[in-house]
């Protein structure tokens, strides 16, 4: 968990260059917006300490107040992208299915757009010290569903059609893709986890992917599209097959 | 080759190391606290001088006198912040962990859940994962070396270990050894509701190579290299001068030098040739 700088990355969301030249206006109107908090808060500490002549206060507070700053950055940041974030779902809702990669294609674009939106907050909360924060808290905005009592701190997940039952524990380094880019098709498929499964480090789960209750896939295997974990078995294996029951 | 000793722990796959959130977790927030108040008071005192040196009083006054050379502090004092928060912070970790060291040291074994072994592994991991985070946020990442020597990781001179994850407990890592990218090193692995514990001993020029996954009990002989995307099985032992690959490691093969390996490449082109002629007859 105190991961090195490649695996500190924020969720595996690339964008279309082509979009995200097109859109980089919602991106900065982001930006700003998450800083107005930040200064509201400033303007307040000044007037209440260094305006009122209590300047052994003010030094006192500057480190907390600094530390302060960068969760309410964080905080902010996570209103806003989620305010535009409805407002693009409003527009167009998010389906699962086989599309086209092109950009006139409107469910193609609009995954695009849902990405510009979503990476601001998961851009600076990838280097913060609580590591719960990121995967547990951000990515239940977003509208992921992650069960309690879970470890899932130190690997990527993808932020939309993702769920995540109860006491799951996902190893280093794994990845839960939601999305696939096959030559010219883009597929969106639901991934699925259910209670008690056990993912070992650096898996990789394709689309469609459903891990039934206290199914266990051992380290360094991936799933296919579309695979089914039975209950209570193990696999392994690249792409995983079952081991035993 | 490679023996594996699977009679002490009968096991069918490899998972990963996992650790809970717990109440413990919130040492975090101490630590934060103790690094801040030092850090406070430093600046303080600082801040104290230089107003001296403006103005000739101060805002409090400690009977102390400040020199024209403080200004050249100034630039030093906003950089330094940084590594005198980091190593307060190491420093308060450190003791917190001789603390739990003496109610409960490290074992190894297997055990259940909610036994002291799983429980102060725990406490022990979240008192550590703060120190080592911040040092690797440093601008100097390979600090990290001198924080898992504090909390009694072994480590060796000129080891490269700050890109990847090593548990802060149970490692010996000799001399000269290189670990790449994304590695991971568990000295404990979560089995179904049980936790395995077992020391690992990494010799001297050693090679880990990236993506890999050394498991708990793995021993790893001077010279030994695993190759890039393989992982060792539990107790496994890698015999030194040699390249280890497989899921999990099964084959081995001597380290050849570039002239070595350009001929085998060139036997196996003209083999291949002479395949496709025979064919075509």
């Amino acid at each position: 968990m105190f991961q090195p700088a490649s695996l500190k990355g924020d969720s595996p969301t690339p964008i279309d260059e082509r979009i995200r030249n097109k859109y980089l206006i919602i991106y900065l109107i982001i930006i700003i917006l998450s800083f107005v908090p930040c200064s509201l808060f400033e303007y307040i500490y000044v007037q209440f300490l260094w305006d009122k002549g209590l300047f052994f206060l003010f030094f006192l507070f500057l480190p907390f107040n600094l530390l302060f700053l960068i969760y309410i950055l964080q905080l902010s940041a996570i209103l806003f992208s989620v305010l535009f974030l409805t407002i693009i779902k409003l527009l167009f809702p998010p389906m699962e299915g086989i599309f086209s990669r092109d950009i006139n294609d409107k469910n193609y674009l609009f995954w695009n757009l849902r990405n510009v939106a979503k990476k601001w907050p998961l851009f600076i909360s990838a280097s913060n010290p609580f590591p719960w924060l990121k995967n547990r808290f951000i990515l239940r905005f977003f509208g992921v569903k992650i069960g309690k009592k879970g470890i899932c701190d130190s690997c990527w997940i993808s932020s939309e059609f993702v769920n995540i039952g109860r006491n799951v524990i996902i190893g280093m380094g794994s990845t839960l893709l939601s999305f696939g880019i096959e030559q010219d098709k883009f597929i969106l498929k639901k991934i699925q986890v259910e209670d008690n499964v056990l993912i070992g480090a650096k898996c990789v789960l394709l689309p469609g992917t459903i891990m039934k209750n206290d199914s266990k896939l051992s380290a360094h295997s991936y799933t296919n599209f579309n695979d089914i974990l039975k209950e209570n078995s193990i696999y392994s294996g690249h792409p995983a097959k079952l081991k035993e029951v | 080759m490679s023996n594996s000793d699977k009679s002490q722990y009968k096991i069918q796959y490899i998972s990963t190391s996992g650790v809970y959130k717990t109440p413990f977790t919130l040492v975090i927030i101490f630590q934060l606290f103790f690094g801040g108040i030092i850090l406070v008071v430093i600046n303080l005192w600082f801040i104290n001088q230089l107003y001296f040196l403006l103005t000739g009083d101060q805002i409090f006054t400690l009977g102390l006198t400040a020199e024209w050379y403080y200004w050249l502090l100034l630039p030093l004092n906003l950089y330094g912040n940084l590594f005198l928060f980091a190593f307060s912070i190491i420093l308060f970790s450190v003791i917190i962990n001789k603390i739990l060291n003496k109610v409960s040291p490290p074992r190894e074994g297997v055990f259940e859940r909610g036994t002291k072994e799983w429980k102060y592994t725990h406490r022990r991991f979240w008192n550590a994962y703060f120190p080592i985070w911040l040092a690797r946020a440093l601008p100097i990442p390979w600090s990290d070396i001198f924080v898992y020597r504090f909390f009694g990781v072994s480590i060796g001179k000129n080891v490269v270990a700050y890109e990847g994850y090593i548990d802060p407990e149970l490692i010996e890592i000799g001399d000269f050894t290189m670990t790449s990218l994304n590695i991971c090193i568990f000295s404990h692995l979560i089995y179904h509701d049980h936790i395995i514990i077992k020391k690992i001993r990494i010799g001297e020029a050693c090679v880990v190579g990236p993506q890999t996954i050394i498991s708990p009990g793995t021993v790893m002989r001077d010279g030994a290299v695993l190759g890039a995307n393989s992982y060792t099985w539990i107790g496994q032992e890698l015999e030194g001068n040699l390249i280890h690959v497989g899921t999990p490691v099964s084959t081995s093969f001597p380290v050849q030098s570039l002239e070595e390996s350009q001929e085998k490449v060139e036997r196996i082109k003209k083999k291949h040739i002479e395949n496709e002629k025979g064919d075509v007859k």
